[in-house]
């Protein structure tokens, strides 16, 4: 079978005719974030996050031939530049509810949102807790809903409510679907917005007027 | 010296001929009723002559116009033609009195109507694809094959395939449907794949709102881009070919299908066209009618009947359509095709630049006095087209700038119209070739507000596949509404160019990647009316209807109460005979009090 000698950050690896972008990439050890790819499943190349430089040129990774001597570079300021875009793009048409969400700390967006530092996934989406264990669903004024991820949820795997010490996630969307959370489970809002005075003086207006909890 | 051919197709075999265009625009215009009355009026006049319908010619300013031509008298041109008015200008025609006639196509003595070529609009243009358009009957294939026509295919078929190739290559022809892509560099890939089966595809899928002239072309001389494709087929050594046309556009279809039903007859389609043994049919496929299926990857998908792009490569001259080799290109390509062989090259590639050779045929709409399709070298200044062929905007009106390619394509500041059109100065500038199409935008115009209505035509034309179109073209869509509705930041500035530019270097295919060119460019050019919406919260040209306030001037207004009775919220007050205000607190901005006074006393502000 022929090979195609491809550069990727400098450091040359062979691989067969045929072989995509990707395939040299990590023959040479190194990666780059996917998303909508699933190897021998999908691979239409929609969600843009794996984008990498070919020769200057912006083009994404999984599906992209690998040809004789080109140059592919996987980081770039430019690069993350537009990966965030398309996270955040992604980010913004999902509806965020982590809380009752099955797959937890095997996310893909949450990995992802970690690495490119994307904000708008919650604690929830780490926390372990769930169902009857959950401590909103105890009545508990837990500030994981509306909390940017990141923590791997030390405080509430340990039973103490989050107190929000990663800052508030600023998507009024997510705000309202967390107080639709609260509110099913009768958590009173305004226990909720005392645990907010500890870490979050400066909530903007439009997300304070987002009535959190209360009774159903 | 008038040809002989052109001779026969203005007077006809009877020596005298009343020539009528028919396509889709003049028939729009009332161009069928004025055939019926023609018809009719030679019939009570008792006139010998023959009532010809033919194809258009692309100046729409025009439409419905008649031609009439009686041997010994000029033929004459009349333009916005009624049906009423027929049978008096066929009378008067005949006997010899000119009046009323806009020009003669060539002068016999000393007329005093101005000839075709005194015209700006005709003179300053090339017509070397259009040079059938509104000559021959579109529906006959005699009247092509008179002019010329398949002298190009017998030439092509005497050649060897890489001959033909290597023929378009040193005509330096390019692409005429956007991106220019040299096209002998499309069918040498193609034709060195090995393969059995291989497809030519006429691109005639043309979706961009100011774009017609592919459907004038096919409409006009359908057979013309039968012959490009046929030699494109040839070339590459295709055994079948496709035109894929809008389903919204039945005329062109239906031209085109006709067109390929008459060649078949008469042996340029078939097995062993021209005595040679080469097999080639053609089949006109009608779209559904997206905008992406113009993408070339979703052209493809369309006819195998999925539509959507794919990330190329493989390139369809690679791996097209069924995964066979293939090669599509637009209807002017092709019809530059036909005409390259049949006129010889050297008859190309002395117009047009260095770098694009040839003619381009662009549509010029908007604000202009005389609205068409012009045919010009590759080169042309935009001021020439703009101001000197189409006339330059209406008494009053100041031109602002020209939007070209369509939805991909940028606006240009007038300032620059001493720019040329071609591929590399328009890219430069962030606009695009295109397909040509030409819009000019004047001072009536809020740029925000033009970049709001491109980026609402592509985000609702996207397919939904990549990520950054279907969504990032649909944020940047919000943060233009939420300007020009006066809630915007100086921060959403920034995130719309942010925005733009990774859409535009993300996006899947080539709608995709050009759709933020109207919000980047209009960010270019005219970044002082976005903060003036910005900031001030004013629309400079009142156009955006949540910036604009309403005012009634007391030294125009006569107290008719006519704004106070058309007003829907009833926020106008006065009684009759005196001065009225307007509530800006409880209009809504509807404008019908400013349509509505017959002393322009209603102002916006």
């Amino acid at each position: 079978m022929r090979v195609v000698k491809v550069y990727v950050n400098g450091v040359a690896v062979e691989v067969p005719e045929g072989a995509t972008v990707l395939n040299a990439i990590e023959k040479a050890g190194y990666s780059v974030p996917l998303l909508c790819y699933l190897d021998g499943l999908f691979n239409e190349a929609t969600c843009r996050v794996c984008v990498v430089l070919v020769n200057g040129r912006v083009v994404p990774a999984c599906r992209f031939p690998a040809s004789d001597g080109i140059k592919v570079t996987t980081e770039s300021d430019e690069l993350l530049r537009y990966r965030r875009t398309n996270l955040e793009l992604l980010l913004s048409t999902h509806r965020i509810e982590c809380w009752s969400c099955s797959r937890k700390s095997g996310c893909e967006l949450l990995a992802l949102s970690k690495q490119l530092g994307v904000e708008g996934i919650p604690v929830c989406a780490e926390c372990p807790l769930a169902g009857d264990s959950c401590l909103v669903a105890r009545g508990e004024p837990c500030l994981g809903p509306l909390t940017v991820a990141g923590c791997s949820a030390e405080c509430t795997r340990n039973g103490a409510p989050c107190t929000g010490c990663r800052g508030f996630i600023t998507r009024p969307e997510v705000w309202k679907s967390a107080a639709e959370f609260y509110r099913e489970h009768g958590v009173d809002g305004k226990k909720v917005e005392v645990a907010m005075r500890f870490f979050w003086a400066s909530v903007p207006d439009h997300l304070k007027k987002i009535a959190l909890g209360g009774a159903p | 010296m008038l040809q002989d051919s052109l001779r026969r197709f203005i007077y006809g075999s009877k020596g005298f001929r009343i020539r009528i265009p028919i396509a889709s625009c003049s028939l729009a215009a009332g161009a069928g009723e004025v055939y019926q009355a023609a018809l009719k009026a030679v019939d009570r006049l008792g006139i010998d002559a023959e009532v010809y319908r033919v194809g258009c010619t692309g100046l729409c300013f025009m439409d419905p116009w008649v031609e009439i031509a009686k041997e010994g008298l000029p033929p004459a041109i009349y333009a916005n033609v009624k049906p009423d008015q027929v049978a008096t200008i066929i009378e008067r025609y005949v006997s010899g009195d000119l009046s009323g006639a806009v020009a003669v196509r060539f002068k016999q003595g000393g007329e005093r109507i101005p000839s075709l070529d005194e015209l700006d609009f005709w003179r300053l243009q090339v017509r070397f694809v259009s040079r059938n358009c509104g000559l021959v009957d579109p529906e006959s294939i005699e009247d092509y094959i008179a002019s010329g026509g398949y002298q190009g295919l017998r030439k092509a078929l005497s050649m060897r395939r890489d001959e033909v190739i290597e023929t378009i290559k040193r005509s330096g022809l390019r692409g005429r449907g956007g991106a220019g892509f040299p096209t002998w560099f499309k069918w040498r890939v193609a034709y060195e794949q090995e393969s059995d089966v291989k497809y030519v595809i006429c691109n005639g899928d043309e979706g961009d709102p100011g774009a017609f002239m592919n459907r004038l072309l096919a409409e006009s001389d359908p057979h013309r881009v039968l012959e490009g494709l046929i030699i494109a087929g040839y070339a590459i050594g295709a055994t079948k070919g496709f035109i894929f046309v809008r389903a919204e556009k039945p005329l062109m279809a239906d031209r085109l299908e006709k067109a390929v039903e008459d060649a078949r007859k008469a042996g340029f389609l078939g097995k062993g066209i021209l005595g040679t043994n080469f097999d080639f049919d053609v089949e006109v496929y009608r779209s559904a009618g997206a905008f992406v299926c113009g993408e070339e990857t979703a052209l493809i998908a369309a006819i195998e009947g999925r539509s959507r792009p794919r990330q190329r490569p493989p390139y369809p001259a690679t791996s097209g359509l069924w995964g066979k080799p293939t090669v599509i290109n637009n209807v002017e390509t092709l019809a530059h095709v036909a005409t390259i062989f049949q006129v010889g090259v050297e008859e190309f590639t002395k117009l047009g630049t260095e770098k694009s050779k040839g003619t381009k045929m662009f549509c010029v709409t908007g604000s202009v006095n005389r609205t068409g399709v012009y045919e010009v070298p590759i080169g042309t200044k935009i001021k020439t087209l703009v101001f000197d062929i189409a006339g330059g905007p209406p008494e009053g009106r100041k031109v602002k700038a020209v939007q070209v390619g369509g939805p991909s394509g940028g606006c240009i500041p007038i300032e620059l119209a001493d720019l040329e059109l071609d591929y590399e100065s328009l890219q430069s500038y962030g606009a695009i070739m295109g397909s040509g199409g030409l819009v000019v935008i004047d001072d009536g115009n809020c740029m925000v507000d033009v970049a709001k209505f491109f980026t609402g035509f592509t985000l609702a034309e996207s397919c939904g596949k990549c990520l950054p179109c279907r969504v990032g073209m649909k944020v940047l869509s919000e943060i233009l509404e939420k300007i020009t509705s006066g809630q915007g930041t100086l921060e959403d500035l920034d995130l719309a160019q942010e925005l733009g530019e990774s859409i535009a270097k993300t996006g899947l295919c080539a709608l995709g990647g050009t759709a933020p060119n109207p919000v980047l460019s209009t960010l270019r050019y005219y970044k002082h009316e976005y903060i003036e919406h910005v900031l001030n919260k004013r629309c400079p040209a009142k156009v955006c209807p949540k910036l604009v306030n309403y005012y009634i001037d007391p030294n125009l207004c006569r107290g008719c109460t006519q704004c106070a009775k058309v007003c829907p919220v009833g926020a106008i007050s006065g009684s009759p005979g005196k001065v009225h205000t307007v509530n800006t607190e409880v209009c809504v901005k509807c404008g019908q009090c400013f349509s509505i006074c017959p002393f322009g006393a209603v102002k916006k502000v």
